[in-house]
């Protein structure tokens, strides 16, 4: 068996004093989440020895490899000893006095911990026992509260950081060039399809790949082959003060870090006028992709510190409008760069698909994407019992998807009699065949940046219903476009899909504008390529 | 380096004789716009012929909408179609506006000059527009700030106004982002004078000297309740049910009464027939429960 530990870049920052035999035994997962680990525990004690106390479980418990919580030396009951571990900084003499003692708990397998996150206390309690027993009036409820929240943020002036003109301090001090990455997590999204994706293009670049994520997570990406070799630290918080300016530290002088590149990762984005500061020379960069409505999310986060930042990379026009139009950030400085072949290849997608289906068969509607509140799979379950009621056998459904809302959507299946009307598709299968069977895709998101399924959809030949959200006004046509607010999604998506049933002439015909939409959208300035250009201008 | 993309936007609604020199007016500026939007709104005269002979040139685009959407609709749907083209600065005016030749070179160094003397963004810029014999229209003569001398003052040919009409003004791009479109709501009248009021929220705007227009009205006659009839009863009705909304929601019911005894004053004064005061009145009071909200343009690609 492959060591695990050896696909990883975490050996250029520590050494394991003696490896003892149970690490080949860890999954290649766990191995990975305890390399961060070790990394972040000897880059902020630098000279010092780490003993480490291995954990796991077999219960819904998320990683804690580098909070405060890791200097204690008890543990919960249903916590199992994998074992213990030695490790110390590289470029440090190994301390001959004492050892210092952390506790590293690799949590449960990612399977435990794909459950929806509820707060304590008997109030939260009782609204997800309403969610889940009403969501679509929850729904209603909820997009009322983000109408007004969204007044009451759009009125109110954002805060900024102030800018740093004194310049003259330090830079970054080591030999090996790299990027620093901030992550939200190493989990399945579009913002970190994209992540990883600029992962492999710094590499290509020369750059060394250094990520850290934010976000607690069990962080099943990190097998993928993209983190071969990378220096992945997954953070728990909170962590110590001193110790995140020390990792920090550590990382600049261990490695010529050309730039900062964060994509949704606050604990980064907060350190980024400490990083100006200290390391005047490293450019900081982010990638954006969703204003969230209600608390404007990363998009006003990076606001709030853009006299820090020396550019940001936006994936729909909504975003750059808003950054520049009514932000009043200066137009150089935002770069509207798509991802519309991210997951496709456009140059085989050239021509309009031609719709397959005949007139008399069966529409089949399908809904892809994680089943989360922001994607609202509530809405196309109770859509497809409303389409069933009206036009029996004559529509079927997929959904293709996993997530927190997993059994909810079981549940909600069965309680609207469409167990065998709506077919489940896990992630093991794989997307394009749920789109190559389906003629309709329904996006009933809250929210989006553009979403790359209708990328996919198109390519596929697939007509895209979805809700007015982001930048989906974009790729998707006017007359297709649905209300946000739940009710009124349900009675426009019941009329489109009725209209659309027996005319398959209008079908095509909306195919085709569609795919004209896409191609134009496409052909604006590729994320891609910018970022390939950005990272050489680094690596030079 | 970025340029600036300007866009000219003509609403029109049958004046097919007065419509080809208007947009000749604006193609032979000295200072080019990038693309000139031609709405015509469900014209029923000739003025298609007369478009005809626009289409297919590079700069030109012409909007055709199925319905007459009011001068309000009409700039709403130019100003969105201009914001969607990319537009950096959108140039509007009417389908009887004369536009001299620097007029839109004036509007945007006028413009820029006196943001750089402010030291602030200024949220539209206007000409001054006279009527056919060369005086001030005075239909379209904004309203000055208490401060409106300051750019003056400074040896700039630019006063600072708090609204102004839809003949030859100038709205930066955040502008349409920030604050949105004119409501198309108003159908016509004070639609401008609303739109204009609601982004001086982000200051004040500001009228270019050296920026002159020619309105080619039939009389030079600002709005006058004591000239309501029957013809033209139509126009003030909308005007009457506007300007209501506009005071009451927007400014404050005092406002609202304030307007309502400037009506009766004027109604009274020009002897206007009974019944057409209390059509008025009615639409006064349709005018408080009026309360449109503006939409948003955005941009697609």
């Amino acid at each position: 068996m492959t060591d695990p530990h050896d696909q990883t870049g975490a050996h250029r920052v520590f050494e394991i004093d003696h490896e003892p035999d149970w690490f080949s035994g860890l999954t290649q997962r766990e191995a990975r989440l305890l390399d961060g680990a070790l990394a972040f525990h000897c880059l902020a004690r630098p000279g010092e020895r780490i003993r480490a106390t291995v954990l796991r479980t077999h219960g819904p418990h998320l990683p804690s490899l580098t909070d405060q919580g890791t200097s204690s030396i008890e543990w919960p009951d249903d916590r199992t000893v994998v074992g213990t571990i030695e490790a110390h900084a590289t470029g440090h003499p190994r301390s001959a006095t004492g050892v210092v003692d952390v506790v590293l708990d690799l949590g449960g397998p990612p399977e435990s911990l794909m459950r929806n996150e509820q707060p304590p206390g008997r109030l939260h309690a009782a609204r997800n026992a309403v969610r889940r027993r009403v969501p679509v009036a929850f729904d209603a409820a909820r997009q009322l509260r983000t109408d007004r929240l969204e007044n009451r943020r759009l009125s109110r002036p954002i805060p900024r950081v102030g800018r740093l003109d004194n310049t003259s301090v330090g830079s970054s001090r080591g030999s090996t060039k790299a990027v620093l990455f901030g992550l939200h997590w190493l989990e399945l999204g579009g913002a970190e399809k994209w992540a990883t994706e600029t992962i492999s293009l710094a590499r290509e670049a020369g750059l060394f790949p250094i990520v850290v994520s934010d976000r607690p997570s069990g962080h099943p990406d990190i097998v993928r082959p993209e983190y071969d070799g990378a220096l992945v630290i997954p953070l728990t918080h909170p962590m110590a003060g001193a110790q995140e300016s020390r990792l920090l530290s550590q990382l600049f002088e261990r490695f010529d870090i050309r730039g900062v590149h964060v994509h949704h990762c606050s604990w980064l984005y907060q350190r980024l006028p400490w990083i100006r500061a200290q390391y005047p020379g490293t450019e900081l960069v982010d990638s954006l992709h969703v204003l969230e409505w209600r608390t404007g999310g990363f998009v006003d986060i990076a606001l709030r510190l853009s006299n820090v930042m020396d550019a940001h990379h936006v994936i729909s026009p909504q975003l750059r409008d808003y950054l520049v139009d009514r932000q009043g950030l200066p137009r150089e400085k935002v770069q509207l760069a798509t991802l519309a072949d991210l997951t496709i290849d456009r140059s085989t997608v050239e021509a309009a698909p031609e719709p397959t289906r005949k007139a008399g068969d069966p529409l089949t509607i399908a809904f892809v994407g994680r089943f989360t509140q922001q994607k609202r799979p509530y809405l196309f379950l109770r859509l497809a019992a409303h389409l069933r009621a009206t036009h029996g056998d004559r529509v079927r459904f997929v959904m293709h998807g996993d997530g927190e809302l997993a059994a909810e959507v079981r549940s909600h299946r069965s309680r609207l009699g469409l167990d065998g009307v709506v077919e489940l598709r896990g992630p093991d299968q794989p997307v394009s065949n749920t789109l190559g069977v389906a003629d309709m895709l329904v996006i009933s998101s809250d929210n989006e940046g553009v979403t790359l399924t209708s990328f996919e959809a198109d390519a596929h030949g697939v007509l895209v219903l979805s809700s007015d959200v982001g930048s989906q006004a974009s790729v998707v046509l006017p007359e297709l476009l649905l209300p946000r607010a739940p009710l009124a999604f349900l009675r426009a998506a019941e009329r489109t899909v009725a209209g659309l049933l027996d005319d398959t002439e209008r079908s095509t015909a909306l195919l085709h504008r569609q795919h004209g939409r896409v191609s134009a959208f496409a052909a604006l300035p590729d994320a891609r390529a910018w970022t390939r250009e950005l990272y050489e201008r680094w690596a030079s | 380096m970025t340029t600036t993309n300007v866009a000219a936007v003509i609403v029109t609604y049958n004046r097919a004789d007065k419509l080809g020199k208007v947009i000749e007016q604006v193609l032979s500026q000295d200072r080019p716009a990038d693309q000139v939007i031609v709405v015509d709104n469900a014209s029923t005269d000739s003025t298609a012929s007369v478009l005809d002979q626009y289409r297919g040139r590079d700069t030109v685009h012409i909007e055709q909408l199925a319905e007459n959407t009011g001068g309000a609709g009409g700039f709403a749907h130019g100003m969105s179609v201009a914001y969607e083209r990319g537009a950096d600065l959108v140039w509007i005016m009417d389908d009887d506006c004369y536009a001299d030749t620097d007029a839109l070179r004036q509007l945007v160094d006028g413009h820029a000059a006196a943001e750089k003397s402010m030291g602030m963004r200024l949220p539209y810029a206007c000409s001054v527009v006279k009527w056919t014999d060369g005086d001030v229209c005075e239909m379209n003569n904004p309203e000055p700030t208490w401060d409106w001398g300051k750019l003056l003052a400074r040896g700039e040919q630019s006063v600072l106004v708090n609204s102004c009409s839809f003949v030859s003004v100038m709205f930066p791009r955040w502008v349409l982002t920030q604050f949105g479109l004119p409501l198309s709501e108003y159908f016509i009248w004070f639609d401008d004078q609303e739109y204009t009021r609601r982004i001086t929220a982000a200051g004040p705007g500001v009228q270019v000297l050296t920026s002159t227009v020619t309105h080619d009205l039939a009389v030079n006659r600002g709005v006058n309740f004591g000239d309501v009839n029957d013809s033209n009863m139509w126009k003030f009705a909308y005007g009457v049910r506007n300007e209501a909304s506009y005071r009451w929601h927007h400014e404050d019911p005092f406002a609202a009464l304030r307007f309502a005894q400037r009506l009766f004053t004027g109604l009274r004064g020009g002897r206007v027939p009974w019944r057409l005061r209390r059509r008025l009145a009615k639409k006064f009071v349709e005018g408080i429960r009026f309360d449109p909200k503006p939409a948003f343009p955005r941009t697609v690609l």
